[in-house]
């Protein structure tokens, strides 16, 4: 990394010289040990090691970004070049400018008691097949199809710019994910159950990650052998945090993405339905869901996913509260949206690796927690469900026309969860008819792990997306795909 | 001739002094280019200097697979002593069975290179801006879109003295142009050469500010049964899931709704008929030779509705015991370490005699035109139960006519239902690679019956 931040500093200096306005250079060098496994068996493994260089820039008004695995100088010298000619060459009408920012010199880590180098190849296969081990033991031919991966990736990251700021960064994340298949008797359903934090290898014991993994296939197993169909139409619903965290996530973090409402993301991810609301009212005024709704996104979550202190446009993180009691109260913004908006960016600028542009993502996107118990949710409820868990779902490009499909679902009755499982119930509602119907929000808190894919090349970052329990009332149940 | 073949040999010399067994040693090297675009404006232009060494160890039946990139003979030392030691840790695995032994030689694929791209950066954004202002001019109020292009040599080398090498180019352009927020159309060009690039942009923007015109006003559309017209980008994307799954190993993992049991069955109306062609002069997925150095061709998938067979590499033929299609790749589920198993190149679906108007013509009954779609997720992939979501221009047919847009709509169905339930094919084949598909696809309007459409409840 020394010869690296040195080849940084080289970079943004030749890029201020050679006709840049703005030049940030960021290196990183990672290692990414990963295996997979069938039925216990191990299908592969491999590390990759990874080294290389992004550079950005602006120069008359355009933005340009390059980025080699060389890390020559006259390599640089020549990326550089080409970037800065190929920024001028876009011939904007309106220039590309930055929020003022604070300049920083800051070093940040992710906290880790055990690095994966440290775990022998052996333990981490051992670890793989004993979950398996414990899979085939409890289900058997219930469960015939098991893929599993574990994925330790780690980087040490470099970042500078021609303002002055640097910050250099170490991170760590570990993730499972697990692709099963259960027979039941009216045919099969499957899981994909991501599990991941920012963490070392310790976060396999600290987080009962292998009691997690058999009491998901369980719920799993069950489903398939137990759930039937059934014609409800008009209930009550109580989702789990994992189904209110993709909810947070899909019908409010991607709409807040203040790239998309102003349409940078028009060709790929699509642009956002806040757009037609901003433009009648202004943040804080509008009413976007119930007085129980607020939902957070959230860095500086330590061990989650999504964890962060610095951006990579060299912005100190903070919590940004997207909906403050029912309320559209702040967008997701990096420098070059916050200056669009005459405001500070909130740093949520990310990109995934060296050959990636920093781009606006989410980080820890979750329903705040309220004052219900988890039993009280269920009190009042004649009839309804309560959706654990959930296999498909999407969402339109505008973020307003979502779908989510049950998977362990329950059904309430009189105030009570009955061991009768419904199969499949969807909910196929709009971010009104979500955030429009939550009367309640329960104490306790769950965090998922997931990827959020978004801009062009696709760009996977780790998140994570949970919460509370919410209840939702009187939702009509959609239609099925037979 | 093989101009880095030192880089390679040293790969395999390495390699086979730690005692490996098999390597495969590629490298890529090339510049990608795009240039990103949104509210009519250039957004940001990115290139890539691209130099991959990709290595694939074989130690009996352990494997492993490792990048190395900007290689240089001591990179390639150092990576390769560890990987091997590292490699000698790995169990068995039971999905490897051998790599291509034989002598092989190869097709060249002439057409793949065009030798105009690489000056190409010089006017690529004039076009782009060439192509915002037709559309423009063709009624739409903004244009957001993506261009990439570039240039790679490949060249191959395995222990078993397998060599090869080619030169590809490609450009790839989509453009969605918007006349208000909710009514949109898109437009998608791409190819290995330049041959008419500047006639092709300047085309492709009017088409997607047209589809955006006739959108406007669009309401909310009814749930229910419909007949559906999927354009080509639509058809390339939904019966693309079906194309992912003709793989034994997503079989084998239930990511795919076929079985080998449908493999000689009819399982698509008799008017399909797809191949697998890696020899395409204009496929972006076009390739002489695989990674493990067995030619590539021209892979009979689905004909007349029936399912010819799955795509093969070496390990996979040997434990079905089928032919060899030269579809080896490096796979992953997404993330995770890489392996050998097969994997599509250029998938062609054939044209039927229809043109679009003639399909639209002859609905007697209700019918759903998609002009576009994303985000395709699926309740079980066994079952091949999904979902996806129309965007852009989408239009209700009735009496033979387009009567008006319709928004807010979801298609949630079965794929192999929809395979067996194809009334039209358009003559329209059209190359398709974009967000959604990515695996190159030549696909035509293909009209289906029957289709399930549902809409949000509130």
């Amino acid at each position: 990394m020394e010869n690296g931040k040195d080849i940084a500093d080289f970079a943004v200096n030749y890029g201020v010289s050679h006709g840049a306005s703005y030049i940030e250079a960021r290196v990183v060098d990672s290692r990414d040990e990963s295996y997979a496994s069938r039925n216990g068996i191990i299908l592969s493994g491999g590390i990759t090691y990874s080294s290389g260089i992004a550079i950005r820039v602006l120069a008359n008004g355009g933005m340009g970004f390059c980025s080699t695995a060389n890390l020559a100088k006259n390599t640089i010298e020549d990326v550089i070049e080409e970037a800065i000619k190929l920024a001028k060459a876009s011939k904007r009408k309106t220039p590309i400018t930055f929020s003022d920012e604070k300049v920083v010199q800051a070093k940040w880590k992710t906290p880790v008691k055990i690095k994966f180098e440290d775990i022998s190849v052996e333990e981490k296969q051992k670890f793989m097949i004993g979950i398996d081990k414990i899979l085939n033991k409890e289900f058997r031919f219930k469960l015939p199809t098991r893929t599993f991966i574990l994925d330790l990736y780690s980087d040490e990251k470099y970042i500078v710019n021609s303002e002055g700021s640097k910050v250099e960064s170490e991170n760590s994340i570990i993730s499972t994910v697990s692709f099963n298949t259960a027979k039941g008797k009216a045919g099969g359903e499957q899981r994909m159950l991501n599990l991941g934090g920012t963490s070392g290898w310790e976060w396999i014991d600290e987080e009962n990650v292998v009691e997690k993994i058999l009491d998901d296939n369980k719920c799993l197993v069950k489903a398939a052998r137990n759930a039937i169909e059934t014609n409800l139409n008009e209930v009550d619903v109580v989702i789990s945090g994992e189904v209110a965290g993709i909810m947070a996530h899909e019908n409010v973090g991607h709409p807040s993405e203040a790239d998309r409402i102003l349409g940078r993301e028009g060709a790929q991810a699509g642009e956002s339905f806040y757009l037609d609301l901003i433009q009648k009212g202004n943040l804080g005024d509008i009413k976007i869901g119930r007085d129980e709704v607020t939902i957070i996104d959230d860095p500086t979550r330590p061990g989650n996913s999504g964890f962060y202190l610095y951006d990579d446009e060299c912005v100190k993180a903070r919590p940004r509260y997207l909906i403050k009691k029912g309320m559209l109260n702040e967008l997701l913004l990096n420098r070059e949206y916050a200056s669009r908006y005459n405001t500070k960016s909130n740093a949520a600028a990310r990109a995934i690796n060296y050959k990636r542009e920093p781009i606006i993502r989410m980080a820890n996107t979750y329903f705040a927690p309220g004052d219900f118990t988890f039993e009280e949710l269920f009190e009042d409820i004649k009839t309804g469900i309560y959706m654990k868990s959930f296999t498909e779902w999407n969402i339109d490009d505008r973020r307003f026309q979502s779908k989510y499909v049950g998977l362990e679902v329950y059904l309430i009755e009189n105030g009570e969860i009955t061991d009768t499982m419904i199969r499949r119930p969807i909910l196929e509602l709009t971010t009104f008819g979500i955030l429009g119907n939550v009367d309640a929000v329960s104490k306790e808190f769950n965090s998922p792990h997931g990827y959020c894919g978004k801009g062009e090349p696709m760009q996977g970052v780790p998140v994570w997306l949970g919460g509370p329990h919410v209840r939702l009332r009187n939702i009509n149940l959609g239609g099925k795909n037979k | 001739m093989i101009e880095n073949e030192d880089f390679l040999k040293v790969a395999i010399d390495v390699a086979q002094k730690e005692n490996i067994d098999e390597v495969i040693a590629q490298r890529i090297k090339g510049k990608t280019y795009q240039i990103r675009f949104s509210n009519s404006l250039i957004d940001n232009s990115k290139i890539w200097n691209n130099d991959i060494l990709e290595l694939f160890l074989a130690k009996g039946k352990r494997t492993t697979q490792i990048n190395i990139e900007a290689p240089t003979p001591t990179k390639i030392r150092n990576t390769i002593v560890k990987a091997s030691k590292f490699l000698l840790k790995l169990p068995e695995s039971f999905l490897y069975n051998g790599m291509e032994s034989n002598l092989q030689t190869y097709k060249k694929l002439d057409q793949i290179f065009d030798s105009k791209i690489t000056n190409f950066s010089e006017k690529a954004p004039e076009l782009v801006n060439a192509a915002i202002q037709t559309s423009l001019e063709s009624g739409a109020k903004k244009v957001a879109g993506v261009l990439y292009f570039g240039y790679s040599k490949t060249e191959l080398l395995t222990n078993y003295g397998n060599k090869g090498s080619y030169d590809g180019s490609y450009y790839r352009f989509t453009i969605r142009s918007f006349v208000d927020a909710e009514s949109s159309g898109q437009g998608i060009v791409c190819n290995r050469n330049l041959s008419g690039v500047e006639n092709k942009f300047i085309q492709v923007g009017p088409k997607a500010g047209e589809i955006a015109k006739m959108a406007v006003g669009g309401t909310q559309g009814h749930p229910g049964k419909f007949d559906v017209i999927m354009s080509p980008t639509v058809a390339a994307n939904v019966l693309g899931q079906v194309f992912d799954g003709v793989n034994p190993l997503k079989i084998m993992i239930g990511m795919s709704p076929l079985k080998n049991k449908h493999i000689g069955k009819q399982i698509a109306s008799e008017n399909f008929t797809v191949v697998d062609n890696a020899l395409l002069d204009n496929g972006l997925g076009s390739r002489p030779f695989d990674v493990e150095g067995t030619p590539t061709g021209k892979t009979p998938i689905f004909t007349n509705g029936i399912l010819e067979g799955l795509l093969h590499n070496t390990s996979t033929s040997k434990m079905e015991q089928a032919e060899n299609t030269g579809s080896s790749i490096f796979f992953d589920f997404g993330i995770g370490s890489k392996f050998l198993a097969p994997g599509p190149s250029n998938m062609v679906i054939s044209g039927g005699n229809y043109t679009l108007e003639e399909i639209i013509a002859e609905c007697k009954k209700p019918t759903i035109y998609l002009t576009s779609n994303w985000y395709t997720r699926f309740t079980n992939m066994m079952d091949g139960l999904f979902s996806t979501i129309p965007r852009d221009g989408m239009f209700l047919i009735e009496n033979g006519e387009i009567k008006k847009p319709v928004r807010k709509l979801r298609l949630s169905d079965n794929l192999l239902r929809i395979c067996s339930n194809i009334s039209a094919i358009g003559k329209d084949v059209q190359q398709i690679y974009w967000w959604e598909v990515e695996t190159p696809t030549f696909s035509p309007t293909i009209k289906v019956n029957d289709c399930t459409i549902t809409a949000a409840t509130q």
